[in-house]
């Protein structure tokens, strides 16, 4: 019994290292490396797999349609499953393994836990944590703690968005001809994430006249929100910020509605989105959130381009794309062609594409004219888009109809930078 | 004969200083001595994902053995190991930003402040047991995280906060391979202190708590001092692990110190072996190895025609997370008593090899 015993140890090691050193293989000559990190099966899965599906399919199609001017664009994606200990090994993988170039990565976790590592290393991250701090690069904004200058994400920041929607607000509270000040709440777990706008949503409602109530701590887990529901109907809040994600977002959704809170609803970019309303149903009265592309099926030139590209996963071109994959295809699209600047002027390294980022101006790329929004990366201003499309769903016979209202362009105010 | 990591036959221990060793023998000493040694060498010989590797089990190491000591050691529990330390490296980082305190005497001061709030939210436990104080500590948990994400002085909340690389008469630490040597400095030291604690009086004290509380007290320990007393090692470990860990990604946001942590911090010793310093280690290692080695087994798959398409890799996501927990059910039917348990088991098959009886 023992001798099988450690047999099996001895098979088991072996395995192990076989598979550990399995990954570290030479690499073929020109081609260069992207690593992509993923949440599928983690607490943001909800959303991560349509943005990881936008980046993987890019990705493959990049590479199926002659790489980066002709290099080979390899990559590899992990599920790291929002645990940043395992986002911290895969990027030290791909980078003393594969010379990664630039990454593709994922939420507030990883991103951040990789802020210092990246900014040493010189390898660009184009995050889906769009978090207003990260678009600091210089440190000019002496609120910035810790300059970000090698974090990209494609999308108006958190704050920028929030403030999108404030600004809305305001209009339409005065179109609608109400009288005083309107009440706006921020409800949201107690976390980073929908921490970030917070503060700086705030203040710009303040400045536009708004009465800021406190805000509404609501759990990041699904549950039952009738308490604070009723706590936000006591107080009578006019426009509410939702900053969650996913079931957190749709349980909010039903108590509120149990309960009867007659308030407009905002979320954030994450917590609008064709999954979410065909949960939430009867309950998706008015209901405004931020979007920086079209959906699935809108009638625009780029369109075409991500229907291609949704084939490398789904050959039949059956799937229905939800908006965080086209963000997806946007963010790998314009790490792209930063790549391709890169090859022309002193080859693919992490810091040409950094360089590469600041060349163009109102820059969309490629083919996908009409998908993504025209950007502006500057070395002191990682602002890439200050545009926010407001759309509105509303439940009616069945299903959810999402109409655009309005476009809000922000201002890039040099206190906003990095806030 | 001697020349086998064990003690030969009829080699009793005639006095309490032999007893009282840390070593059992010259051999294991000399093991001991030698990979400490080899490890210095690591930077040379292995890439940067290997040292990264062993850097996480360095800090989450440090953190383990403290909650062994509290768990393991002296038969209390803690639900609130990961918010500690989360703790430790949010205070080690606001020492030197705030206070401007260098770096490596901001480590062992987090330390002690991580084990102030430990012995705070420990304090039930001079009235409490077993699942009621696991519930206790389970709001230290929730308050403490809450806490980081309100208490933008001392956090930076949402933003989070900047810890700087260790800075030593000049030489910055700031490369993942002479961090390595903090780390692994930090690891020895504190697996050697553990070592010691254990052999002392106050480490019997710990033990005489776990195995009958009432004959403890009858004997003259006083209770409630030693079980605050665990508490505040433990925590002052999970400090000291927190601080090297923030110093280590230069950055610490609020949003990792979990629940999900605390049970992490559970399923290494568990794995390793509850009151066993060395199977703390062999827990952390298996537990920071096993997604590597998992998430390698997928890239192998991905390498094939057959596995590289998005099913299968999606599927396998799945099956790797399912996987980690498997493991965990497997070792608590088939090892209940830890790596440490199978690690002698080994031992005795070679000592009393072809013989086995």
């Amino acid at each position: 019994m023992r001798k099988v015993m450690n047999k099996k140890i001895l098979v088991s090691s072996i395995a192990v290292s076989i598979a550990l050193s399995a990954t570290s293989q030479v690499q073929a000559q020109d081609s260069v490396f992207v690593g992509h990190l993923a949440d599928m099966s983690g607490p943001t899965a909800f959303v991560g797999k349509s943005y990881a599906n936008g980046v993987r399919d890019s990705l493959a199609y990049i590479n199926a349609h002659g790489g980066i001017s002709g290099t080979k664009l390899e990559s590899e994606t992990i599920d790291y499953g929002y645990k940043v200990p395992q986002a911290i090994a895969a990027y030290k993988k791909w980078k003393s393994r594969k010379g990664m170039v630039a990454m593709q990565g994922w939420g507030t976790a990883d991103t951040e836990a990789l802020i210092s590592f990246v900014a040493r290393d010189k390898t660009p991250v184009f995050s889906a944590s769009y978090s207003g701090h990260l678009t600091d690069p210089t440190g000019k904004n002496p609120h910035t703690k810790k300059p970000a200058p090698y974090n990209f994400f494609y999308g108006a920041s958190y704050s920028d968005a929030c403030r999108g929607l404030v600004q809305w607000a305001a209009e339409d509270f005065k179109s609608k001809g109400s009288k005083g000040k309107p009440k706006f709440t921020h409800i949201g777990a107690n976390h980073p994430f929908p921490n970030a706008p917070k503060a700086a949503c705030a203040e710009y409602a303040e400045e536009l006249g708004f009465n800021v109530l406190p805000p509404v701590v609501v759990s990041m887990k699904p549950g039952d929100f009738k308490a604070q529901c009723l706590s936000i109907k006591s107080s009578g809040s006019n426009y509410g910020y939702i900053a969650n994600i996913g079931g957190s977002v749709l349980s909010l959704i039903k108590s509120c509605k149990t309960v009867g809170v007659d308030i407009q609803f905002m979320s954030s970019i994450w917590g609008g989105d064709k999954n979410t309303f065909k949960a939430a149903t009867d309950g998706i009265k008015n209901y405004i959130f931020p979007t920086m592309t079209p959906f699935w099926g809108d009638d625009v030139p780029g369109m075409k381009l991500v229907h291609e590209i949704s084939k490398m996963s789904d050959p039949e071109g059956k799937k229905d794309r939800v908006h965080h994959y086209m963000r997806g295809v946007c963010s790998t699209y314009f790490m792209k062609e930063a790549m391709e600047w890169a090859k022309d002027n002193g080859g693919i390294t992490g810091e040409n594409i950094k360089k590469g980022m600041y060349v163009n101006t109102n820059w969309v790329p490629k083919g996908l004219e009409g998908v993504c929004l025209s950007a502006n990366w500057t070395n002191e201003d990682h602002r890439g888009i200050n545009q926010v499309n407001i759309y509105q769903a509303n439940y009616a016979d069945g299903s959810v109809k999402v109409k655009k209202i309005s476009q809000v362009t922000l201002e890039r105010r040099d206190d906003w930078l990095g806030y | 004969m001697s020349s086998l990591a064990m003690r030969p036959c009829g080699d009793f221990r005639t006095s309490y200083k032999q007893d009282n060793t840390i070593f059992e023998t010259k051999t294991i000493r000399w093991v001991t001595i030698f990979t400490i040694i080899a490890l210095c060498f690591a930077p040379l010989v292995v890439d940067g994902y290997f040292i990264t590797l062993l850097i996480q089990i360095s800090y989450l190491g440090i953190a383990a053995l403290g909650l062994n000591i509290l768990v393991g050691y002296t038969g209390q529990i803690s639900l609130g190991h990961g918010a500690f330390f989360g703790f430790g490296a949010f205070a080690s980082a606001w020492l030197n930003v705030s206070f401007h305190i260098p770096v490596f005497l901001c480590i062992p001061l987090a330390g002690f402040l991580t084990m102030g709030v430990g012995m705070m939210f420990g304090a039930p436990a001079a009235r409490i047991k077993g699942l009621y104080l696991a519930i206790a500590t389970l709001a230290s948990q929730f308050i403490i995280e809450d806490f980081f994400a309100r208490a933008d002085w001392f956090s930076g909340g949402a933003a989070g906060s900047v810890a700087d690389p260790v800075n030593l008469f000049g030489f910055v630490f700031d490369t993942d391979e002479s961090f390595y040597y903090i780390a692994l400095f930090a690891l020895v030291f504190m697996f050697i202190w553990g070592c010691n604690l254990m052999r002392s009086r106050d480490g019997r004290a710990f033990v005489a708590v776990r195995d009958h509380y009432l004959s403890a007290e009858i004997m003259g320990v006083k209770l409630n001092k030693y079980r605050l007393l665990s508490f505040g090692i433990s925590s002052f470990y999970a400090g000291i692990g927190g601080a090297l860990y923030a110093h280590y990604l230069g950055y610490v946001s609020a949003e990792g110190f979990t629940i999900m942590m605390s049970i992490q911090f559970l399923a290494m010793i568990i794995i390793g072996g509850l009151g066993s310093i060395k199977g703390t280690l062999m827990g952390v290692v298996f537990m920071v190895f096993l997604p590597e080695v998992l998430e390698s087994g997928v890239g192998v798959m991905k390498m094939t025609d057959w596995g590289n398409i998005p099913f299968v890799i999606d599927g396998l996501a799945y099956i790797k997370e399912m996987a980690i927990g498997l493991v965990i059910i497997g070792f608590l039917i088939f090892e209940p008593e830890g790596l440490a348990h199978r690690w002698t088991q080994i031992k005795n098959y070679w000592k009393f090899y072809p013989f086995a009886y």
